[in-house]
């Protein structure tokens, strides 16, 4: 029985990315003392469209679209993953745009004073926003693991796989926006220091998904080995090797570490074309790996 | 006191008299099916079915199963509903059909597979143990209708004593593997059934678990990822140290402080 299709996949995926970019972002602009706030404001513009698409998406595959407002004004079972998932997301999302309307509103203000101090409310707010967006993107596995699905909930590992390839689709998102828009804000230096961070975290997916797999197969749970068996060798599986094993993390992993440390001299340079490939595969792994374990989660009986 | 029905599945013999009683009570419209190769019929609970006689052929014999919510006392539909749609009505669970919203959410949450969400309307449909009928004092539709009385509705002690009784009687009459299916699980059933045979010969779990029952462990799994993603990667690549020369590049490229 098929109960969440294409648009729940699809949306696990925007929520992720949308989630994982800021959250990347705003770790890379804290760790080096707010020195790379041109990061974090470009991820932030990317966070708010990919969330919205994807709240869009998840409205629509209701059976009942008109009745979504529902989710905000019902508090009789605040447990419940999606429940929580609405308010982080709405909370990641108004964080992200208060700190929009902040950044440029600093524009219109005339005091050296009053402009400090916008930053600095920015800056707070940036911090909560980054608060929320973890929690956005671990819901969207516990969404998946509070549930009767062998696949989904057999294991501890769901939030966490999900967690980390939304932090590697983030990244991946944010150098695809800079290389294809040749972005001043993030420069190409950072942009190589950001494809070595993904390659570390698609390290900790890699890790993720063997351990994912190996507790799968261990599990007793009825169905879990079954659902092993389908994303390894059953209908799942050339989505599974091809699609999250190859793009999400084995493209990925070489490119990025044989490119290590080097520099990128100019759009379309060799450099240039094995970011760009390994960000692209990155992206479509993430949506294959969402679409690997919502599907097949599905078809174990 | 809580009530339940007792299914007694060496008394059914798959008239599927239940079915349409549910269908009449219910006004659930009929749905067109194609034969696959077995009377069972429809092929699948589903939002205007709300209970159908599962077909099992085995070795030692052909056997039904009687499929509709179980009504747990420890129910997760009910845990994960969004918006408390789904809910306890004392020990029945029912959907509240003004605040559902449709999210599918029960239906992938259900240990039972006894929750449906599909068009036209759109909402999670499910036997809600015909409470109309039970409040008034009467037996549920499908109950009702049973020739062979393999459906006896009643006080659920008075349930589980007749249980009992008929386990004995079968286990010393040449059925060794019969059980009863429902007394502890998940809080205790209230369709208590009586199969010959273990619970996965006949499609039910064999030992059925909460949907939320290690929600907490998934929220921390999810959490330590974020934070191993946090220290590792970033926090060695973009800490401190490199300030004066990310300083440098930031100034070139034109930032804005």
């Amino acid at each position: 029985m098929m109960v969440w299709g294409p648009p729940i996949w699809i949306y696990l995926w925007l929520a992720g990315m949308a989630g994982g970019a800021y959250f990347a972002a705003y770790l890379v602009n804290r760790f080096s003392r707010g020195t790379q706030e041109p990061l974090l404001r470009m991820a932030t513009y990317l966070a708010v469209p990919t969330a919205m698409i994807g709240v869009l998406l998840l409205i629509v595959d209701l059976g009942k679209p008109l009745r979504f407002w529902r989710l905000l004004t019902e508090f009789d079972n605040i447990g419940s993953a999606m429940w929580l998932g609405t308010w982080f997301l709405l909370a990641f999302v108004a964080s992200a745009v208060i700190m929009i309307i902040l950044w440029n509103g600093a524009r219109y203000v005339v005091t050296k004073e009053a402009r400090l101090s916008l930053a600095r409310i920015a800056d707070i707010i940036s911090g909560i926003g980054a608060l929320f967006a973890v929690l956005v993107i671990a819901y969207t596995g516990v969404l998946l693991a509070s549930s009767n699905q062998p696949l989904w909930s057999a294991t501890y590992l769901v939030p966490a796989l999900f967690v980390t390839s939304a932090v590697s689709t983030g990244i991946a998102f944010v150098i695809v926006t800079a290389l294809v828009g040749d972005s001043r804000a993030v420069s190409s230096r950072l942009i190589s220091r950001l494809a070595e961070a993904d390659a570390l975290v698609i390290l900790i997916e890699l890790v993720m998904l063997v351990v994912y797999a190996v507790w799968l197969g261990a599990s007793h749970m009825e169905g879990a080995a079954q659902g092993l068996r389908l994303l390894v060798a059953g209908s799942m599986a050339p989505t599974f090797w091809v699609g999250v094993v190859a793009l999400a993390i084995l493209i990925p992993l070489i490119l990025d570490i044989s490119n290590w440390g080097k520099e990128i001299r100019q759009r379309g340079s060799a450099t240039w074309l094995a970011i760009m490939t390994s960000s692209v595969a990155v992206m479509i792994g993430g949506l294959l790996l969402r679409f690997a374990v919502v599907r097949g989660g599905q078809l174990v009986v | 006191m809580a009530k339940a029905a007792l299914v007694d599945m060496t008394k059914c013999m798959g008239c599927r008299g239940c079915q349409v009683a549910c269908k009449a009570w219910n006004g659930n419209s009929g749905e067109e099916t194609e034969f696959n190769g077995s009377y069972e019929n429809p092929p699948e609970l589903s939002a205007s079915t709300w209970t159908r006689i599962e077909f099992y052929e085995l070795e030692r014999g052909w056997f039904f199963r009687k499929h509709q919510c179980v009504h747990c006392t420890d129910a997760s539909c009910v845990e994960v509903c969004p918006t408390a749609a789904m809910h306890k009505e004392g020990e029945f669970v029912e959907v509240n059909k003004d605040t559902c919203i449709g999210c599918g959410y029960c239906a992938l949450a259900c240990p039972f597979d006894a929750v449906h969400r599909e068009p036209p309307l759109g909402i999670a449909r499910k036997c809600w143990f015909c409470l109309d009928r039970v409040q008034a004092g009467i037996e549920p539709a499908c109950v009702k209708t049973c020739p062979t009385d393999a459906l006896i509705f009643g006080e659920r002690d008075d349930i589980l004593k007749k249980a009992h009784a008929r386990l004995d009687l079968l286990t010393s009459n040449g059925h060794p593997r019969a059980q009863i299916y429902g007394e502890h699980e998940l809080g205790g059933l209230h369709w208590i059934y009586i199969l010959d045979g273990y619970p996965s010969d006949f499609g039910l779990p064999e030992s059925p678990r909460l949907a939320t029952n290690s929600i907490v462990g998934q929220w921390i799994g999810g959490l330590i990822a974020a934070g191993v993603i946090a220290a590792v990667p970033f926090w060695l690549l973009f800490r401190r140290k490199r300030r004066l020369h990310e300083d440098e590049e930031f100034t070139r490229t034109g930032g804005e402080r």
